[in-house]
């Protein structure tokens, strides 16, 4: 109640370091308590203002293309911060999110975690196809298209490397799907292919073809179209194709609108703007994409970001808040990189077996030798329940925990429903000598990570919701 | 109102009922929310007549869901979306110029609800169960306790003095727990918020008073109470004035020292704690932490505001 109307707020980066370009974003998100004076606080991002917009990198190399250059996307990252004014430690929430066939560089671990524990308090690290194409439909416009006209909404994010499909329908996930669909899958100088990528020669040894020159590169865009035509259909004949990464198209809804965002669509949308400089097929597959009779039966819409989509969904979308009544001990945060491990409680109320069986699960998953890794506990389905259920509740969970985690550990535990502060205050009541990280509303659908961050004053902590799947 | 129209209404809704459970022929399970049918409407009016509130019928039935909503929506989704983000009756469609049938029926049902609420009484179980002695204010009656707020806001002469002989004073915090406008709101959450508050404030390190009951009372019966106890902060866990959404809905109101002559707004409050609110034991987890603030800054409500700056 004494936070009424207080406003506070908080600077997000997101870069973005993909295949072909690497480019980053600043952005000033204002929280604010909006529920009613006599209410329990409910704290949410009421505004997203962009404060700035890095121009667009090429994505520095090394030893050929097979490692990130590490020294020089530092570089470009603080010469970024400050050109926009800004002190790396004044970045307090954000995602570095490393796309397309940079994922697959030997270093990308290494780089996007060295990069988010240094260019920011609470920047996080994330990476996987499926998050890509979710963060891209959030940047573009395609996620609030969906919301705006109830509409089922595919946005299909094509960059240099991969293009990562998601689909919403009235805000919505449906689903996802990534091809080895690029620009820059084929480079050329003076008309001489000088790089091939590996799927596409996979596909043209299907053909019979052993080198890859110019006068193949038609029917490849061609294919690529086709592949795309196919994935939107939902098409499971996907399955064994080379330009597939990944799982098939997972959405049972009808597509009915398309919007195209990154590198190659501002090819689509801006041909001006769009000087082949990269000298590979970028420019090309627009121009295909465009011409396509089999695309022409979608509905067209043109995003509001193309090019800065991902990295714009990187900066002002992965960020979420958790519910005002939590209850944290603030000396351990912020944690990064939490393994989640799902309970779920399908009829609404506690259960033994299911606390004791999925606590079981998750030692032997994910702190098999029992070294004391850390992993959050994510109940969900939970109804509203009395406290003495609460009480039962925690009793389980600590008692089950005891066997897993070391006892020195904090205890992480995210709930979908709000009953975190009197949950953390029922566990803390057991172990009260240990730390206790409890936090609620927040859903954990599309990702298997969590980074918590540190308390902000308006007493909630920013959380972001991820994978961490490098491409293989 | 229309008598028989209501009687009309309901015999409709029992009728249906009959046929429903009839169908089913099972009994609804122990779970299942249950509705009691009282013969609260059928109360005399008379003024200088004692009213006969007693409850004429107390056997629970299964509530009954009256579901409606426009016949052919344009777009669906968007109506059921919009649905779930309120508890407001949107969308509910109707039948020429008047509401559909099931409509009318859920509107009857929820203002039944709450006469229900404001009518009806804290049960000794629940009293006894959690070891609240029971005291009662200057009102004599339900109806006078409705007509008659300044009574309710003064403790009866025999309720003094089983405060004083009964209760810790000088408590840090004084948990008092009163029926208000809706005992429902007691019965279904006053136990948890109250479980919950303790724990949070012995956590916390506060050290709380001997609780009790108020019946009838109203928000400033504190001040009395502080005048009796002197603990530095009250809270008082009350039923709220029945809505339409809602006839179970509790409010905490939180005053440090009240004492006669506090006024209004160094009292502060937080509402909706229910099943469909805030849930009742999240609640008391975060009413030890406006406790907290409040024993920190000594004061509340506009004063702990202005201090807080």
């Amino acid at each position: 109640m004494s936070r009424a109307n207080r406003k506070e707020t908080i600077i997000s980066a997101g870069i973005d370091i993909g295949t072909s370009t690497t480019k980053m974003i600043i952005s000033e998100f204002t929280l604010v308590n909006t529920a009613g004076v006599s209410h329990v606080p409910r704290i949410e991002i009421i505004d997203k203002v962009i404060l700035y917009r890095s121009p667009i990198f090429q994505t520095p190399l090394l030893d050929g293309g097979t490692h990130l250059n590490m020294p020089a996307i530092h570089e470009i990252v603080h010469g970024e911060y400050e050109k926009a004014g800004i002190a790396s430690s004044a970045i307090r929430t954000g995602a570095v999110i490393i796309t397309g066939e940079s994922a697959t560089k030997e270093n990308a671990a290494e780089m996007i975690h060295d990069l988010a524990s240094e260019a920011g308090e609470f920047l996080v690290a994330t990476a996987g196809p499926d998050l890509e194409g979710i963060i891209a439909a959030k940047g573009s416009g395609a996620y609030d298209y969906s919301i705006a006209t109830g509409q089922c909404v595919a946005n299909i994010d094509i960059g240099g490397g991969t293009a990562n499909l998601a689909v919403y329908k009235a805000g919505k996930l449906c689903g996802t799907c990534t091809l080895h669909v690029g620009g820059r899958l084929i480079q050329f100088q003076d008309n001489v292919v000088t790089h091939v990528s590996k799927p596409v020669m996979q596909w043209a040894r299907t053909r019979g073809i052993n080198n890859v020159d110019m006068a193949h590169v038609d029917a490849l865009l061609e294919e690529m179209v086709r592949t795309l035509v196919l994935a939107l259909q939902g098409s499971q004949e996907l399955q064994h194709h080379p330009f597939l990464l990944g799982h098939v198209p997972d959405w049972s809804d009808e597509v009915e609108v398309i919007m195209f965002s990154g590198g190659v669509s501002e090819c689509l949308y801006y041909s001006d703007r769009c000087d082949g400089h990269y000298n590979d097929i970028g420019v090309k597959l627009a121009q295909k994409l465009k011409e396509s009779p089999a695309l022409a039966r979608w509905q067209r819409v043109t995003p509001t970001e193309t090019v800065r989509a991902t990295v714009l969904g990187a900066g002002t979308q992965t960020t979420e808040i958790s519910g005002a009544t939590i209850q944290v001990s603030p000396d351990v945060l912020p944690l990064k990189n939490l393994p989640v491990h799902r309970f779920h409680f399908p009829n609404g109320q506690i259960d033994e077996q299911i606390v004791r069986k999925e606590m079981e699960q998750a030692g032997a998953l994910y702190d098999p030798l029992a070294e004391g890794n850390l992993f959050a506990l994510f109940l969900s389905g939970l109804g509203v329940l009395r406290f003495k259920d609460i009480q039962q509740l925690a009793v389980w969970l600590v008692d089950s925990l005891h066997h897993t985690v070391h006892d020195a550990l904090p205890i992480v535990i995210v709930v979908a429903n709000d009953l975190a502060k009197v949950l953390g205050q029922c566990i803390q009541a057991i172990v009260p000598h240990r730390p206790v990280i409890c936090i609620d509303q927040i859903s954990i659908d599309n990702g298997d990570y969590l980074d918590i961050g540190s308390m902000l004053q308006s007493e909630v902590v920013p959380v972001v919701v991820k994978t961490l799947a490098f491409h293989k | 109102m229309d008598r028989t129209l209501i009687e009309k209404v309901t015999s409709m809704v029992l009728e249906e009922l009959k046929v429903e459970q009839h169908s089913a022929s099972v009994k609804p399970p122990a779970s299942m929310r249950m509705v009691k049918i009282y013969n609260n409407l059928n109360t005399k009016p008379t003024f200088g007549e004692v009213t006969d509130t007693t409850r004429s019928d107390e056997e629970a039935i299964e509530e009954p869901t009256f579901y409606s909503t426009v016949a052919s929506p344009k777009n669906k989704e968007k109506l059921l979306e919009n649905q779930e983000k309120t508890p407001a009756r949107i969308g509910i469609g109707r039948a020429g110029v008047r509401p559909k049938t099931n409509a009318l029926l859920k509107f009857r049902l929820d203002h039944a609800a709450a006469v229900d609420a404001v009518y009806g009484k804290v049960t000794e179980d629940l009293l006894s169960r959690m070891k609240w002695f029971s005291v009662q204010t200057s009102t004599e009656t339900q109806e006078e306790y409705i007509r008659r707020p300044d009574l309710g806001r003064k403790l009866n002469e025999d309720s003094k003095k089983l405060i004083e002989s009964q209760c810790e004073k000088n408590p840090q915090v004084q948990i008092v727990i009163s029926d208000g406008l809706s005992s429902e709101a007691i019965e279904q959450n006053a136990e948890d918020v109250y479980l919950s508050l303790s724990q949070s404030l012995n956590q916390l390190g506060f050290q709380t008073g001997t609780p009790f009951f108020v019946k009838n009372g109203r928000v400033a019966v504190m001040d009395e109470i502080g005048e009796l106890l002197q603990p530095d902060v009250i809270i008082l866990l009350i039923g709220e004035r029945p809505g339409l959404i809602s006839a179970e809905s509790l409010s905490a109101y939180i005053c440090y020292q009240p004492r006669k002559g506090t006024i209004e707004a160094d009292r502060m409050v937080v509402s909706n704690i229910h099943r469909g609110g805030i849930p009742p034991a999240e609640a008391g987890a975060y009413l030890g932490n406006v406790i907290k603030k409040v024993l920190t800054f000594k004061a509340s409500g506009v004063s702990l505001l202005q201090k807080e700056k």
